[in-house]
């Protein structure tokens, strides 16, 4: 049992090095830009949904407004730079902290819903925002949106003149990503969150505070969904309430993380993997033939994945994974 | 001996329904005390006034000389009181150890610390050899462990254990009734709802008993089971005394 134990995380360190040192090499062996361009997309998106499954994964709050920080990100380095001069580096940062104060009243209003009623409040929220965005012009620059004066190369205005530097600043963000959910997961912060979505009631019983550790978890996960929304205006060079507010990246981020497995450390990025891949092949592959068609069979892969696995394709894999234990023969186990 | 817990005046209304009505009744440090009383009594009503589920109308709540009505239910947890549910609230998803270190995080935030204090709580119940086991995939039995270990865990000094014995067979109840003894023997002040007649009589020092949300009757087991108004409102006419069998 240990020995297997000591097997598994060998396996897993093995793992790990190989896929960070193929994530390194990666934009080094592969120059079609159009491919860089998914990669970083799966980059980024894996970690905003990383940044979700914090607090919709392992404490079951399901938000559909995670566009609201999002957004409040982007747009908050992106005034400062425009308007006095401040490296997006720096914005970012401030970006985040917005976020998180943001969500404080955000959180004070919605947690005190529980179920769907929490969903709406948080999707109400991130439409109210782009409203607010949309209509005071003089505050920044309303549904036009506005681009980003290209600097050519420079980076510490974070512009770079190669893809590939920007899909290392996106790799940066997910790793930190990924680090915070696995510091968090193996301290107490992450029982009690698991705690509070399985129930939040017996939580409360045995002394877990559920609105102060959801408040918590609430301003993390919107600090880091803040610093991807700096980073994706940088990425495109260009921001307007629609892009920024887009409902698409709220749901895209649910979406990734419950497809790869909620709650799980890499369930998102599997999620995103698995869906953006699926996409931009079935894009390429069939979107000159019947209009609609590569969306068609999209959805058909995803209704699959929620019908077959609603654990995700983490619960499948670790299934796989277990059953292949299972079948060892006996003695292979218990040899020293 | 000391009050551990003083019910005093507590109310609690429904709308029309007056749940619990001007109950009070004391606990003394390490007695156990059993609340007994048809469906609907206000036993359930009580345990949820007094861990800070409800708030109660009017009333007061004293835990080893504290207020407790108005705290929120964690708080009143960090206080010293522990709780189980009349269903149990298994963390499903999680195992039988991480269930339990749940708990013991309100008193340690390490992690190893943690599953000690955990494991000698798992220990304690009888389900160490469920460690690893999710917690959806236990026995009725074991689930009711489960919640005694975890409210273990949070080192109470007063446990309130709602029903913990519906629902198992007579070798199971006697299996509870023994771990309720060994619980009270470590110096746990305990109140305990319960159907079960047998059980009551093997556990309880002191009885309270509840009707339409009001106290009817109080006092040692012996004389509860001879008083005229509770084999009307409660034990019904064929419980004769003592050592009779379970009631349903």
């Amino acid at each position: 049992m240990g020995k297997d134990a000591d097997n598994t995380s060998k396996w897993q360190v093995a793992a790990l090095a190989t896929l960070g040192m193929i994530l390194l090499l990666l934009p080094q062996l592969v120059s079609n830009g159009f491919a860089l361009d998914i990669f970083i997309r799966i980059l980024l998106f894996s970690f905003i949904g990383v940044a979700w499954n914090l607090m919709g994964g392992y404490a079951k709050q399901l938000s559909l407004g995670h566009v609201a920080y999002f957004g409040l990100g982007a747009y908050t380095s992106t005034i400062m730079q425009i308007d006095f001069n401040i490296s997006p580096w720096i914005g970012m940062i401030a970006g985040g902290f917005v976020a998180m104060l943001a969500s404080l009243p955000v959180g004070w209003l919605c947690f005190r819903l529980r179920g769907p009623y929490f969903t709406i409040a948080t999707i109400a929220t991130a439409q109210a925002l782009m409203l607010i965005f949309l209509k005071f012009r003089d505050f920044a620059w309303g549904a036009e949106g506005t681009t980003i004066p290209n600097l050519g190369s420079s980076p510490l205005m974070m512009q770079f003149e190669t893809k590939a530097s920007y899909y290392y600043v996106v790799l940066g963000l997910l790793v930190l990503g990924l680090v915070i959910t696995w510091r968090i997961e193996r301290s107490w912060m992450g029982y009690y969150l698991v705690a509070i979505g399985e129930d939040e009631d017996a939580a409360e019983a045995i002394g877990v505070n559920a609105p102060r550790i959801k408040r918590h978890i609430y301003m993390i996960s919107a600090f880091l969904t803040a610093l991807a929304g700096t980073f994706y205006v940088q990425y495109i060079y260009f921001i307007d309430p629609a892009t920024a507010f887009s409902f698409n990246i709220s749901i895209e981020a649910a979406l990734v993380s419950i497809v790869g497995g909620i709650g799980t450390l890499w369930g998102p990025v599997v999620g995103t993997v698995l869906l953006e891949t699926t996409s931009a092949l079935l894009q390429s592959w069939l979107g000159s033939s019947t209009g609609g068609i590569q969306l068609t069979v999209y959805s058909l892969i995803l209704m699959a994945i929620i019908l077959w696995r609603p654990t995700g394709l983490m619960g499948l894999f670790n299934d796989l994974w277990q059953r292949h234990l299972d079948r060892r023969p006996a003695r292979m186990r218990t040899l020293p | 001996m000391t009050d551990a817990l003083v019910v005093t005046g507590l109310n609690k209304r429904f709308g029309g329904l007056r749940a619990v009505q001007d109950v009070s009744f004391t606990v003394k440090q390490n007695e156990t005390v059993a609340l007994i009383g048809p469906n609907g009594a206000g036993k359930t009503t009580s345990f949820h006034l007094i861990t800070g589920f409800h708030r109660a109308d009017s009333g007061s709540v004293l835990a080893f000389g504290q207020e407790v009505v108005g705290l929120k239910p964690h708080d009143v947890c960090a206080l010293g009181l522990a709780r189980t549910f009349q269903v149990a609230k298994p963390f499903g998803a999680m195992t039988v150890l991480a269930n339990v270190m749940t708990g013991a995080f309100l008193r340690d935030r390490h992690v190893i610390a943690a599953r000690e204090k955990a494991r000698e709580a798992i220990d304690f119940v009888g389900l160490a050899a469920r460690e690893q086991t999710p917690a959806k995939d236990l026995t009725t039995i074991d689930q009711r462990r489960l919640e005694m270990a975890r409210a273990l865990a949070t080192q109470p000094r007063i446990l309130l254990l709602d029903e913990v014995m519906a629902g198992l067979n007579p070798a199971e109840i006697d299996q509870a009734v023994a771990l309720v003894g060994k619980l009270s023997q470590r110096g746990l002040t305990i109140v305990i709802v319960e159907h079960v007649m047998r059980a009551i009589m093997a556990v309880a020092r002191h009885i309270v008993v509840l009707d339409h949300g009001q106290k009817i009757a109080e006092g040692a087991p012996k004389e509860i089971v001879e008083n005229p108004e509770v084999i009307r409102a409660y034990l019904g006419s064929g419980y004769a005394g003592a050592g009779g069998g379970a009631h349903a």
